[in-house]
C-alpha cells in the first residue's frame, strides 16, 4: 500500500536535471538507503530523465513528471514524458528496448536503459495516456549491510 | 582554449589535463564535449581527464570520453581517466566502458602511462 506521494513537475531542459538529481538523493538518504544505493538511484533517475528530456519531449517548454510513491517497503518513481511522435527520435517503450539489445560497450550511446536494468530492483515501460513514456523503477528499501 | 564552467585546462608538458569541477549530468556533459572537441580541433594528442572533484557521472558523458578516446587514437593519441571516485567507476563496469578507456589511480600514472 502507498504511503507517501511526491511529485515534481520539471521544465524538460537538462538544466534541471542536476536539481532532481539532488533531490531525489537527499530523498533516498533520508529513508535510509546505503550510500552506493543512493547513487545507484540517482544515476537511474539521471538516465530516466535525459532520456524524457531528449526523446521524450517536443520542446522546453514542455515538461516532464516525477510520481514518487515511498511505503515501507519500497521507493517507487515514475517519470513522465509527453513524447514528440511527430519526430523520429521519439522512444516508444519498444524503441528503447531496440536500443539496449543493440548496445556496444564501445557505444557513444544508447547506455541509458541498460544502467537503469542494473540499477533498479524493478522497472517498466509503457506508453501512457497523453502518447509519451511512462518509465517505472522501484528500489526495495532495506537496511544497509557492511557490504553497502 | 582556457576551459569552461565546468572544466579548467592545464598542461604538463605535451599532455592535457582537464580537471572536471562538476558532477557529470547531461548539462555538465555538453560542457566536457565541447572542451575535449576543442582539444581535437588544435590537434591535440595526449588528453588526461582528472576526476578528482567529481562525485557522479551519466552514461552520456560515458559516452562523450568513449567517442572522444576513439577519435583521439585514430590521431595516434589517447584519453586517459584518474582519480574516479569508486561510484564512477563502477558505472564505466556497469557499460563496459573501461575496456575501452584506461582508467588510472592517480594523475601521475596516467600522464606517466603516456611516456
Amino acid at each position: 500500500m502507498e504511503k507517501d506521494y511526491i511529485e515534481l513537475k520539471v521544465p524538460s531542459d537538462v538544466y534541471y536535471i542536476e536539481s532532481v538529481r539532488a533531490f531525489i538523493g537527499k530523498l533516498s538518504e533520508t529513508l535510509r538507503f546505503s550510500k552506493r544505493r543512493v547513487a545507484d538511484i540517482q544515476l537511474a533517475i539521471d538516465e530516466i530523465c535525459s532520456n524524457a528530456v531528449y526523446h521524450g519531449s517536443a520542446c522546453i517548454s514542455s515538461h516532464i513528471l516525477l510520481h514518487i510513491y515511498v511505503n515501507t517497503k519500497t521507493l517507487k518513481i515514475v517519470v513522465s514524458d509527453k513524447g514528440k511522435s511527430e519526430t523520429r527520435d521519439w522512444l516508444t517503450p519498444a524503441k528503447l528496448e531496440e536500443i539496449q539489445d543493440r548496445r556496444s560497450p564501445a557505444g557513444e550511446s544508447g547506455h541509458g536503459l541498460y544502467l537503469i536494468k542494473c540499477l533498479t530492483d524493478e522497472h517498466k515501460l509503457k506508453e501512457n495516456s497523453v502518447g509519451g513514456t511512462d518509465v517505472i523503477a522501484i528500489f526495495y528499501r532495506k537496511e544497509p549491510t557492511d557490504a553497502d | 582554449m582556457t576551459g569552461t564552467e565546468f572544466m579548467t585546462l592545464r598542461e604538463n608538458e605535451d599532455v592535457k589535463i582537464i580537471d572536471v569541477k562538476a558532477d557529470l549530468s547531461s548539462y555538465a556533459a555538453s560542457d566536457l564535449r565541447k572542451v575535449l572537441e576543442n582539444l581535437l580541433n588544435e590537434k591535440v594528442e595526449k588528453v588526461v581527464v582528472n576526476f578528482s572533484e567529481v562525485n557522479h557521472i551519466n552514461s552520456t558523458a560515458v559516452g562523450t570520453l568513449v567517442g572522444i578516446a576513439k577519435r583521439l587514437r585514430q590521431n595516434n593519441g589517447d584519453l586517459k581517466l584518474c582519480n574516479l571516485a569508486s561510484t564512477l567507476t563502477r558505472t564505466f563496469n556497469l557499460i563496459g566502458a573501461s575496456s575501452v578507456v584506461e582508467i588510472y589511480e592517480s594523475e601521475k600514472s596516467a600522464i606517466e602511462a603516456f611516456q
